[in-house]
């Protein structure tokens, strides 16, 4: 699965007149993009664009001149732009590693690297997590890089999942969290691994290629080309592309965050099983960085370990924003169904590793 | 969106960043103090990703066999948070996220110490809710204290003293308050400094103890700069 889609060189066809300097006018002129005579036909909604842009700023400036000084307002701008702040840096460490990725590295490598066999590819590329520092925003453009350099998308996953919760810095946060209590970390590290793994030949059994939008962009070092240019190329059109998703996802989060107040947070407690289930909808819902949310987990005294793990657990695995950015890597057929599988995945093996450790 | 017109979310993104985290204290208002370095790398990274996206792909307009040049109009987006860093930056949280949600439970690790015999005791809000909640010793009893935080109104004529905490961004803030007696109630959001001895109620140094003050003096003081942490009264650097 190299992921990469022949493109046919266009030619100017007979009606496209396509002076010199026209279409660059037409871009400078910012136009939508629909007007430039390239693209083969102007899709039929681009008067509702037309308008949108013409009726939306308005809309938008006598909004914020209205409510944008209510304590609501501002407490949802500020989570909004937290989310967005704190991500931004391991968002563009993930991308520009992407892009190198890209651009250096040949496919040959991956090939030595990981095991001919996928079944055996899945746990190596899970326990390969490790070396990635940073938080989940890093790890889906990686994933999406290694997927189109020819890395079979079941042990890219295993990566995906794996890599936010495994790597030195997280498991280091947790210990300082959870001070003198080693087997919450050990119980981490086992638990996103086996979910890691058990998604990744989940993948191999049943996942469909056709729910993966085809990765078109990465198409690896070209001759003729300078690599430099690559990456820089490849760089900027995948953090332009996660960023988008990423602020997709931080508005989600803070609606959720400042809709719902956080005394919700000491209920549920009660029952075991309900709280493990009520702690990973919460991890989802929080979308909190998994360096951070071993602190989380650490203050919500009231609930039981397993249910603490399973939000250690899940947290890095599925969350608001991650689901939007895998969206905009994988397509939204993808990351519903993978959200949603891992988020099974990772409550069974957060309560058995809970379980069997207690 | 045209590969032209990238440059321009990436310039605004750097900008943005490098405004908040190298020019101003901004950034202080979201994420804490040690992401400063990075913030600032990566603003740096992205202007220059920008400017030579400007430079280099002008000539460039698309149909350079690439054909998915183009990226989606979702990276648009981004341009709200740049532009809100570069000229609208919303405030740090502040009363009403704090009414919204209870107290953090404050944990004390090991014994406690005899208290400073300094009067009026500075101290954190943390350490007064521990001092009460927690210590058998009963050391809090009488003593007059001092501590800094923001005003969240409450309900019938009381208002808690407030510090919000972050684990790592301001999603993740959780509050920590002390119940203040006695004055009027200062407008929401003001930082003040209080003194006070502890509002008897229960049994000190159990659960049952209100973590609350009888009130001697109000005084505002100037925000912090870093406001997302449970510090000691401005000015004040005893050891506890």
């Amino acid at each position: 699965m190299g992921g990469v889609v022949p493109v046919p060189e266009r030619r100017p066809g007979p009606g496209e007149g396509n002076p010199p300097g026209g279409a660059a006018d037409l871009h400078a002129a910012g136009l939508p993009e629909a007007s430039v005579p390239q693209t083969p036909a102007p899709p039929p909604y681009w008067p509702l664009l037309l308008l949108g842009a013409a009726v939306l700023p308005g809309a938008v400036v006598f909004l914020v001149g209205r409510w944008g000084d209510a304590p609501a307002v501002q407490a949802w701008r500020t989570v909004c732009l937290a989310v967005t702040v704190q991500a931004l840096p391991f968002l563009v460490l993930g991308t520009a590693l992407s892009g190198a990725i890209n651009a250096f590295v040949p496919e040959s490598v991956f090939r030595r690297i990981l095991p001919r066999r996928p079944v055996l590819a899945v746990p190596v590329a899970g326990v390969a997590g490790v070396v990635l520092p940073g938080c989940e925003c890093a790890s889906v453009p990686v994933a999406g890089s290694l997927i189109s350099r020819g890395v079979t998308p079941a042990a890219a996953f295993a990566f995906l999942l794996s890599a936010p919760a495994v790597n030195p810095v997280v498991l280091t946060a947790t210990a300082i969290a959870f001070p003198g209590n080693p087997a919450m970390v050990l119980a981490r590290l086992l638990a996103s691994l086996a979910t890691a793994v058990a998604m990744g030949w989940l993948w191999l059994r049943f996942g469909r290629v056709e729910w993966l939008r085809p990765v078109a962009r990465h198409t690896g070092h070209r001759a003729g080309h300078s690599r430099w240019d690559e990456f820089r190329r490849g760089f900027q059109h995948d953090f332009l592309h996660a960023g988008g998703f990423l602020v997709v996802g931080a508005m989600a989060a803070a609606t959720f965050n400042v809709t719902v107040p956080g005394s919700v947070l000491d209920t549920f407690s009660a029952s075991p099983w309900l709280s493990v289930l009520f702690l990973a909808a919460l991890a989802v819902l929080l979308a909190v960085c998994s360096e951070a949310d071993a602190f989380l987990a650490a203050s919500l005294t009231g609930f039981p370990a397993v249910a603490r793990l399973a939000f250690m657990v899940v947290g890095p695995m599925v969350d608001l924003k991650l689901i939007a950015l895998q969206a905009g890597t994988f397509g939204r057929a993808f990351a519903v169904r993978f959200s949603a599988a891992t988020l099974v995945v990772a409550v069974a093996c957060s309560a058995l590793v809970g379980g069997v450790l207690r | 969106m045209r590969r032209t017109l990238q440059a321009v979310p990436l310039v605004l993104c750097g900008l943005g960043l490098l405004h908040v985290s190298l020019v101003t204290d901004l950034y202080l208002r979201y994420v804490k103090e040690g992401m400063r370095p990075l913030l600032i790398a990566t603003g740096a990274v992205l202007l220059l990703l920008g400017l030579a996206s400007a430079l280099l792909d002008r000539g460039a307009n698309g149909s350079d066999g690439h054909g998915h040049s183009g990226t989606p109009g979702v990276a648009w987006l981004l341009l709200l948070p740049a532009l809100s860093l570069l000229c609208y930056a919303p405030p740090a949280l502040g009363a009403y996220t704090a009414a919204r949600q209870p107290a953090k439970p404050v944990v004390h690790q090991g014994d406690f110490g005899p208290l400073p015999s300094a009067s009026p005791l500075p101290m954190t809000l943390s350490d007064f809710t521990s001092r009460v909640r927690e210590d058998r010793g009963q050391a809090i009893k009488g003593r007059v204290v001092r501590m800094t935080g923001f005003v969240t109104p409450g309900d019938g004529g009381e208002w808690e003293l407030t510090r919000l905490v972050l684990n790592c961004c301001a999603a993740d803030a959780r509050s920590v308050k002390v119940r203040v007696h006695g004055g009027p109630v200062p407008p929401a959001d003001t930082w003040v400094t209080v003194t006070g001895t502890w509002h008897p109620g229960g049994t000190l140094g159990t659960a049952s103890a209100p973590v609350a003050l009888d009130a001697r003096t109000v005084t505002k003081v100037p925000r912090p700069t870093n406001g997302y942490q449970d510090a000691l009264p401005p000015g004040e650097s005893v050891a506890r």
